[in-house]
């Protein structure tokens, strides 16, 4: 799960960043790049954010930044494809020869780097900073926030998410480290645990990518991170400016990029009021808005048609959902939760936010059409001609009646008033907007919601404990790269951290939920990505069939830039522009 | 011969929301060099609200002044009533100086004493700071302040009440003032310390030979200091006289009032009652026709045809020297207050 | 004098060590886990206890006091092994969202801060006590009223509407001034006029409500001083106007103003949230806003309220120390 910026800093506080909302894949491009690309000038980014989260390459975990970052100077081994739609997700060799070479089923994979790439002091790029790079995601006393997948992976001892190998600084298990990932000239070899096909795509993450040890500045890498690609940086000063200028080290037969402006500036820190007000009234023709618009404005901008060519409104990779406790002595049966799926009130929540134009619709399942080869459409659920986006509290009468000769127990608690169905929210005004909602209209299928309200405060910290006292638990989600073994096993599978997968469940259910994870592990380790993709889809299914989610959205995003910036296209995988390909126009 | 101070049909009033308050009226009186006279009254009886006009410490934009007050000066008479204010600044704490019932709240409390009496001098004097200095530390030493020299430097809250009532004495008495207005000086000072600073005034200006007027509410200090004494009521000089002649033989009912409310030691004898006067004064808002005390006054009654209660009466010569402004005559009173006396005792 | 220096001193440091203590109690207790909000996907415990120790919230709360301490007289290292630095004395903490020490921030911050207060202070004592003075001096006339007028506008106006309307007329309707020029740092010994124009808005904007209650203050005060007994004294000894107000009534009249300015000075100090938010300053108030509502950047928070809160304990060593120079009675005790 790539974190969105947008949404947290939208959210308000930091707690969002944990709380929710991750990235994946975008449906189509907004745009044609019609006119030819032209090279020179000057290229700027506004955002009322202070910083890049995290620039050093280990740290580095939010999509926007991922793109923009390997866009411009920090090349990986494997990058995805700089084109609009669903070819954007075909992986394509960066700093290696190819995309890489699994070997052992996919539990050793090999890289050979290319001639002639170079850091921006003129330096190769070898292994061994390869090497060096990745054992940075060990240095937990130093980087928390990037993706550290290979933790996980690599062959090294450890549990709990904890490794023997404590990172190049400590030192500690440095043995351990450098038998699992082995150099040989240019040919880096990573010896994993267990099976990931995958492990390609996690080469496209920063993560993955080198770092100089002798230029290694620890924490303060983050500032000053050194460049690999076309540009590199010549000033960064939080709160205020992020410039940078071609990198003449750069040797452009060894990258697929090509770089069009001689500058590209990033400037921080501008007001909301004003950064609205340069996107509306288009005072800075060559920039590109990195935030999206406030609320009102944004309405505004969306509805002017003189702002056409510059603005999109696309799916972002995100699903929003509310889970149900399926644990015994919750929402334990079937029907009791299908009940609640078709009485929700989906339509108001999704007005309440901006509308089925500008928020999303409801969704079919936790695998979103941007995610292309894994997703297919659902049946039942929102398909299902008893469907209504309103509600259709009939129905879940009927359901609900059907269910007392099941799940007797069940049903009566959730119908009595002094019980029903226990439902977790923080106690701010938005979110007590949400829950009347719901409540409301839950309501009219003789439902009965208990809301507790939690203080927001210390809404993360215990988020654990409350995601298995509650009945209904909302969240959302996203993968981190293009493929669902990022989605159904982080949701349903075994290494989950929503509570479906708590399943205490007995009986009949028992042994379907049993099989559902083993599925879910043999698809992880499936190295046919197409057969992997038609069981990610019976997985999807399976869920939906099971009414684990009783709602879910799939959300948009609005974005708009300047009337001088060309080559607008939308990156699928990052969810975000396709940073590369943006030129200022004559 | 005219004396130092005269003052002469002195009114003063104050403009308030409620009226016009006449806070003296006609009030006249003079004092010599060497001489003290006392001038007594309730409080709110005008006696310092004339004096204040005297000095020019009234608040020019909210009194009305009116009158006459002649100050001797070997240069020629000057009228301090109509003299310009930058004239009259200069005859203040120079030739004519005062001091207050409350030294603590008369001293500026952020000062040392020194600084605060030798800038009484720097005002009229040139000389060092450090001439300035020793001048203040000579007057401290003159007023009885032991060991001067180094109390020079104290802040006045470092003294007790009768030491900084010698410091304020000090401090108007630096310029050798020919007038000396001492606003109840010893009010709020103990019984023991009051007669101290009292000796103090007469000893100064026996040396200065100086001018003093003695406000005052307490006949006690009337008897010990003053030579002539002015008894006030209402905003009107009721009564003016000699010492002897208003203690022993007083004509207006009002100051026979303010004696028998005196405690006497040779009265101690059972039967004698402290007499207080009954009623309280008028508002000088719109004073009544008539006698001012009329009300309060146990005569009225014994004058013809409610002549009090009618007629203002004048201030009149009762005896030779002795002014009263009262309908009665000298015998009358005390004819008719002999009665009275009986009268209470048996009753 | 001496002894009661040395005595408030001692008190002063007691009570900024209570403070500080407090602070990280405080810290501790409310319901916010720092560790866990920096804390990404693979939110393993693991890695929120990496977390917590790399904030240094792995030990008891009177140990991170003690770092602290240490920190600031002998500056403080951070991290390990290979990676490990070095803030130098004295060391306010580590940031590691924005991968500084904090000291820096503050260095950086705090002249923004400084130089709105001193603007500001300036302007509100200048203006609030001069006004007050002729309000006084002119009771009941066209200036006095006038005054009132200014007292009610001014106390009832908030800053953040006072800021905007300042924007909305001196920079969009009358363009005196570029935009960008408010609140762009300049140094005010090499450009003094850049500094004013960065400032000189912001301060105005910020003087206003302090200036009209300083007005209504001194204007009481004046008044009250000058109908005391020792004004009369002053005035019998044949002082002049002049030579009274300036000497004997302001000393007494403004002597509690010093307590005031003194401690809505240092209360500045920490930081002027609304003006600095207004006009875009980056201020201490600034940093700690940010610090608190965009990635709870714990140790900016727990730098900036212990500073903020070790001005007002200082300023009110100060305040008393001048009080008592000021206040012979204040001395003796």
């Amino acid at each position: 799960m790539k974190i969105s910026i947008r949404k947290a800093i939208a959210a308000g506080s930091a707690v969002a960043l944990t709380a929710a909302l991750l990235s994946v894949a975008g449906t189509s491009s907004a745009t044609a790049a019609s006119a030819s690309p032209v090279t020179g000038g000057t290229l700027e980014f506004y955002t009322n954010g202070e910083q890049f989260a995290n620039l050093d390459p280990q740290r580095n975990y939010t999509g926007q930044h991922l793109a923009f970052t390997s866009a411009y100077f920090m090349r990986t081994l494997v990058s995805y494809t700089p084109t609009a739609g669903k070819d954007g997700f075909t992986l394509i060799p960066d700093l290696a020869t190819n995309t890489g070479v699994p070997s052992n089923k996919a539990k050793t994979w090999k890289y050979t780097l290319r001639d002639g790439v170079t850091w921006e002091d003129g330096s190769a790029v070898t292994c061994e900073d390869l090497k060096y790079g990745m054992s940075r995601t060990f240095a937990t006393e130093l980087f928390v926030e990037g993706p550290a997948y290979p933790i996980q992976w690599l062959d090294i001892p450890g549990s709990g998410g904890e490794s023997s190998y404590k990172g190049p600084y400590v030192k500690t298990g440095q043995d351990l480290y450098d038998k699992a990932v082995t150099c040989s000239g240019n040919t880096i070899t990573y010896n994993l645990k267990k099976s990931v096909p995958d492990f390609n795509y996690y080469m496209t993450y920063q993560a993955s990518g080198p770092v100089k040890k002798s230029k290694d500045t620890g924490d303060k890498y983050d500032l000053h991170p050194l460049a690999t690609g076309p540009y590199k940086i010549s000033k960064y000063e939080i709160n205020d400016e992020f410039v940078l200028v071609r990198n003449p080290e750069w040797n452009k037969s060894s990258d697929f990029r090509t770089p069009y402006p001689d500058k590209i500036v990033v400037t921080f820190n501008v007001a909301e009021d004003l950064r609205d007000e340069i996107t509306l009234k288009d005072s800075k023709p060559n920039a590109v808005n990195l935030d999206g618009l406030a609320p009102a404005n944004n309405i505004k901008a969306m509805e002017d048609p003189k702002m056409a060519d510059r603005r999109w409104n696309l799916f972002d990779p995100y699903v929003s959902y509310v889970t149900a406790n399926n644990a015994p002595g919750h929402l334990d049966c079937l029907l009791v939760r299908k009940a609640i799926f078709f009485a929700y009130p989906a339509q108001a929540l999704i007005d309440l936010n901006g509308g089925t134009k500008y928020y999303g619709e409801p969704g079919d399942g936790i695998i979103k059409p941007n995610l292309g080869l894994d997703y297919a459409p659902t049946t039942g659920n929102i398909h299902d001609k008893n469907y209504k986006i309103e509600g259709n509290p009939e129905y879940a009468k009927q359901l609900l009646n059907d269910a007392k000769k099941v799940c007797p127990a069940t049903v009566k608690r959730v119908t009595d008033p002094k019980k029903g169905i226990s439902y977790y929210r923080t106690d701010t005004a938005t979110s007590k907007k949400v829950a009347t909602i719901v409540g409301d209209g839950l309501k009219k299928a003789g439902l009965v919601v208990n809301v507790s309200y939690k203080p927001s405060g210390t809404w993360n910290a215990n988020l654990e404990k409350y995601k298995t006292e509650t009945d209904l638990f909302g969240s959302g989600w996203g993968p981190d790269w293009a493929n669902a073994s990022t989605v159904v096993p982080e949701m349903w599978g075994q290494g989950c951290c929503n509570y479906t997968s708590n399943m205490k469940a007995t009986g009949a259910q028992a042994a379907s939920y049993k099989l559902f994870i083993s599925n879910v592990n043999k698809a992880l380790n499936e190295l046919d990505r197409n057969k992997q993709a038609s069981m990610w889809k019976k997985l999807n299914q399976f869920g939906m069939d099971q009414y684990w989610y009783v709602y879910t959205a799939f959300t948009k995003t609005q974005d708009y830039w300047g009337s001088k910036v060309g080559g607008v296209d939308f990156w699928d995988p990052q969810g975000t522009w396709i940073f590369g390909n943006l030129y200022v126009k004559k | 011969m005219s004396k130092f101070l005269e003052v002469e049909n002195l009114n003063v009033s104050f403009p308030t929301e409620d009226g016009l308050v006449q806070a003296t009226n006609e009030v006249s009186y003079s004092v010599g060099l060497g001489e003290t006279l006392a001038i007594v009254g309730e409080s709110g009886s005008g006696k310092s609200v004339s004096n204040l006009a005297v000095m020019g410490l009234h608040n020019a934009g909210s009194t009305n002044i009116s009158g006459h007050a002649w100050l001797d000066l070997p240069s020629g008479r000057v009228d301090l009533i109509s003299a310009k204010p930058e004239e009259l600044r200069a005859l203040r704490g120079k030739e004519m100086a005062m001091i207050f019932q409350d030294p603590m709240s008369a001293l500026h409390p952020f000062f040392t004493v020194g600084k605060q009496i030798a800038e009484a001098w720097h005002l009229h004097n040139t000389g060092s700071k450090r001439a300035g200095l020793a001048r203040a530390v000579e007057m401290l030493d003159l007023v009885g302040i032991p060991d001067a020299s180094k109390r020079v430097n104290d802040f006045p809250h470092q003294f007790s009440g009768g030491m900084r009532q010698r410091v304020m004495i000090a401090m108007s008495l630096i310029n050798n003032p020919s007038l000396l207005i001492a606003d109840e000086p010893t009010t709020a000072l103990d019984v023991t310390v009051q007669s101290q600073i009292l000796q103090l005034i007469k000893d100064l200006q026996k040396e200065f030979n100086m001018a003093v007027i003695m406000i005052t509410h307490d006949l006690g200090v009337v008897a010990e200091v003053a030579d002539r004494v002015c008894v006030m009521y209402a905003g009107k000089i009721v009564e003016t006289g000699g010492i002897d002649d208003i203690f022993y033989q007083s004509v207006h009912p009002y100051t026979r009032g303010l004696l028998a409310s005196l405690p006497r030691l040779e009265q101690s004898s059972l039967g004698h009652r402290l007499l207080a006067i009954p009623g309280t004064p008028p508002s000088l808002i719109n004073l009544p026709n008539g006698c001012s005390f009329a009300p309060r006054c146990a005569f009225a009654e014994h004058v013809g045809s409610g002549l009090c209660t009618s007629t203002t009466p004048k201030l009149e010569l009762k005896r030779e020297d002795q002014w009263a402004r009262c309908h009665l005559g000298a015998s009358d009173v005390s004819r008719i207050s002999q009665l009275q006396i009986g009268a209470t005792i048996n009753g | 004098m001496f002894n009661f220096v040395v005595r408030r001193v001692i008190y002063t440091l007691i009570l900024l060590i209570l403070v500080s203590i407090s602070v990280f109690y405080i810290f501790d207790w409310i319901p916010v886990d720092a560790a866990r909000l920096i804390c990404s996907k693979q939110c393993t415990p693991a890695l929120v206890e990496a977390n917590r120790i790399r904030l240094g919230l792995d030990v008891p709360v009177l140990e991170q006091w003690w770092r602290f301490m240490q920190g600031l007289f002998l500056g403080r290292d951070y991290g390990q092994g290979a990676a490990a630095f070095h803030c130098p004395a004295p060391a306010f903490g580590y940031t590691f969202t924005r991968h500084q020490c904090v000291t820096e921030l503050i260095a950086k911050t705090f002249p923004v801060t400084l130089s709105l207060a001193l603007g500001a202070f300036f302007l509100w004592m200048v203006v609030g006590v001069s006004l007050g003075i002729l309000a006084a001096k002119n009771r009941g006339k066209f200036l006095d009223k006038a005054s009132t007028v200014f007292v009610l506008v001014g106390t009832s106006l908030p800053t953040f509407l006072t800021g905007v309307l300042i924007i909305i007329f001196v920079v969009l309707k009358f363009n005196l001034i570029d935009p960008l020029q408010i609140g762009n740092w300049a140094n005010p010994f090499t450009d003094p006029v850049g500094w004013l124009k960065a400032f000189f808005f912001p301060s105005l904007t910020l003087a206003i409500a302090y200036a009209a209650t300083y007005t209504r203050f001194t204007r009481s005060n004046v008044l009250e001083t000058a109908s005391e007994d020792y004004i009369r004294t002053a005035r019998a000894k044949g002082l002049s106007e002049k030579v009274i107000l300036r000497k004997h009534v302001l000393r007494a009249a403004l002597a509690p103003l010093v307590t005031m300015a003194g401690l809505d000075f240092s209360g500045l100090l920490g930081g002027a949230i609304i003006t600095e938010k207004i006009f875009g300053l980056d201020g201490l108030g600034s940093l700690s806003v940010k610090a608190v509502f965009q990635t709870y950047d714990l140790p900016i928070i727990v730098a900036t309220t212990i500073i903020a809160s070790a001005f007002v304990v200082f300023m009110n060593l100060i305040v008393d120390i001048a009080y008592a120079y000021i206040d012979p009675r204040v001395r003796i005790k």
